[in-house]
């Protein structure tokens, strides 16, 4: 067939699913709901189908183009993924994350090591020789962080600020501090390992420095509680770098290209529930850590809930189900 | 091929043609988006700032959903565009050419802090330079890529002149060419016409302008106008 005939033949069938797709594209919903929706799939095939013809039978770019576009935009349209829903979000919080951290627990337990390893051995080397916290931080560092733990503050573990300033303060630094983990253990794990022990000799040297000079009573009460949420979710955050940076190092037994997605894949979806791990803990850190005032039976008591319900969670959360749903 | 153009079988068999869109084009993207998240930044500090402590943690949040957000709200709910891609006609596709979903947009706009990292974007420029589809290294690792948006079309025809068949039977390959020649002639100056179809005068036995209006006829013949 000549190709003029074959456009004076279907070109206006063209058109037509032409300028449907432009109205698509313009008001998605009230389009959609429109009698021609029904008969976009066949319509789009067909129109796969003449561009193959087209393209067999060497007609030229004008028509080998124009079909070509109308394909491209219609595939976009077919083949468009379902609008993110918050049911299947909140079963992922539920469910999916806690399967994942367990499935991935290699590196769970190896981001933990490299915490609180650091940690304790700083906690015990400036319990025993005090001096060792002037290696760790500077004096006005020291000064500074003695002022915010001062047992006499009405508010413990910051110098100013209201709940909410500190709320907002804690979702910019902590989070983005979660995400730059996984991020940048994509360097062959080098930034993952760095931040989890960098964050470890910190907090090992600053409660032993404290315990030292007396003030341990309001660090600890300040920490316990939110802690749950947020050292457990820099430990998964610097789990999912270490996967993506030994997984660049040693692919296993894949080729490196599709291993990196798949570990990219994971490493994402690690990085969204510390997300909403770190919003928990931004919560509990401004509006229920600082308040000194609580008796010590109230905050010790609300901690522990809170470790053994972060525990419980991840420990046991979407076992009963079956996998893949 | 030499070009930058990406082909991707779809089930129905026929292939998307998917334009990679380079280093430039997106920096300035993500410069129209910087200015934009920077405006947003201003607007909304400058009231927050009577609120005092309060305020400024309102501002910190929106800091972070500026810093963090933004990038994939976009590309995941308004079809693979921020605004600065929108104002390029630039969008990101996923691996198979249909628009992005919601991890590989997160693993994309994470891996950024990685491509970013000596100052401004060099591990990016370089990635981009190297792939094949100018992909950086966040785009390699989501599987996504960033294309160039192509909706208009040329609308070129070829001019109608009486028909003539061609002196002997052409492949569809040859015929192709001189229909294309013909589409493409009314942009073409006269010079460059009479240059281009002066090649054919074998076929044509003519050259100049005689050589041109042969070939329309000829193409005219072959798209089937009696």
């Amino acid at each position: 067939m000549k190709q003029e005939r074959f456009v004076a033949l279907h070109g206006s069938d063209w058109d037509t699913l032409e300028s449907w797709l432009r109205q698509v594209e313009a008001r998605p919903q009230r389009t959609m709901r429109s009698p021609e929706a029904v008969s976009f799939p066949a319509d789009y095939r067909r129109l796969c189908h003449h561009l193959a013809l087209a393209r067999a039978r060497g007609y030229s770019r004008e028509v080998t183009e124009r079909l070509q576009r109308i394909v491209d935009r219609g595939h976009r349209l077919l083949y468009r993924p379902p609008a993110p829903r918050w049911r299947r979000m909140a079963n992922f919080l539920i469910a999916g994350f806690p399967r994942l951290v367990r499935k991935e627990w290699r590196y769970m337990a190896l981001a933990a090591a490299l915490l609180y390893v650091p940690a304790l051995i700083c906690l015990l080397l400036v319990t025993f020789r005090p001096e060792f916290a002037h290696n760790v931080f500077g004096s006005t560092q020291l000064a500074e962080f003695e002022r915010m733990y001062d047992p006499a503050n009405r508010h413990i573990g910051r110098n100013s600020g209201t709940d909410l300033g500190m709320f907002g303060y804690y979702i910019m630094n902590n989070v983005g501090i979660a995400f730059r983990t996984f991020a940048s253990g994509l360097v062959v794990g080098i930034g993952a390992v760095y931040v989890l022990a960098m964050n470890g000799v910190i907090f090992g040297a600053l409660a032993g420095h404290l315990d030292n000079i007396g003030y341990g009573a309001p660090f600890w009460r300040f920490v316990v509680a939110h802690a749950s949420f947020e050292l457990t979710a820099i430990v998964i955050a610097g789990g999912a770098g270490l996967r993506l940076g030994l997984t660049l190092l040693a692919p296993g037994r894949q080729r490196r290209g599709p291993a990196m997605v798949e570990a990219g894949w994971i490493g994402a979806q690690l990085a969204l529930g510390a997300f909403a791990m770190l919003v928990a803990a931004a919560f509990i850190e401004a509006f229920w850590s600082s308040v000194a005032s609580f008796p010590d039976w109230l905050k010790y008591g609300s901690a522990m809930a809170l470790w053994v319900l972060v525990g419980w969670w991840l420990l046991r959360g979407g076992a009963g189900e079956s996998r893949g749903t | 091929m030499l070009d930058t153009i990406r082909q991707i079988e779809t089930p129905e068999g026929v292939f998307l043609r998917l334009h990679a869109a380079g280093a430039l084009p997106r920096a300035q993207a993500w410069l129209i988006d910087f200015a934009i998240r920077a405006a947003v930044f201003w607007a909304v500090m400058i009231p927050l700032a009577l609120l005092g402590e309060g305020g400024m943690g309102i501002g910190a949040l929106v800091v972070f959903a500026m810093t963090w957000v933004y990038s994939v709200v976009c590309e995941v709910w308004f079809g693979g565009q921020t605004l600065g891609k929108r104002a390029l006609s630039l969008r990101v596709v996923g691996a198979d050419g249909a628009p992005i979903t919601l991890v590989p947009s997160v693993v994309r706009n994470l891996l950024r802090v990685v491509d970013m990292l000596p100052g401004v974007y060099g591990v990016g420029l370089i990635s981009t330079l190297v792939d094949p589809h100018a992909r950086r290294l966040g785009d390699v690792i989501a599987g996504t890529m960033v294309v160039h948006v192509v909706d208009t079309l040329g609308g070129n025809q070829v001019p109608t002149v009486p028909a003539e068949a061609p002196p002997r039977a052409l492949s569809s390959e040859e015929q192709a060419i001189i229909v294309e020649f013909a589409e493409r002639c009314p942009q073409l100056t006269p010079q460059r016409q009479r240059e281009l179809a002066d090649l054919l005068s074998p076929l044509t036995g003519q050259t100049g302008d005689a050589g041109v209006r042969r070939l329309v006829a000829f193409a005219n013949y072959l798209l089937g106008r009696a």
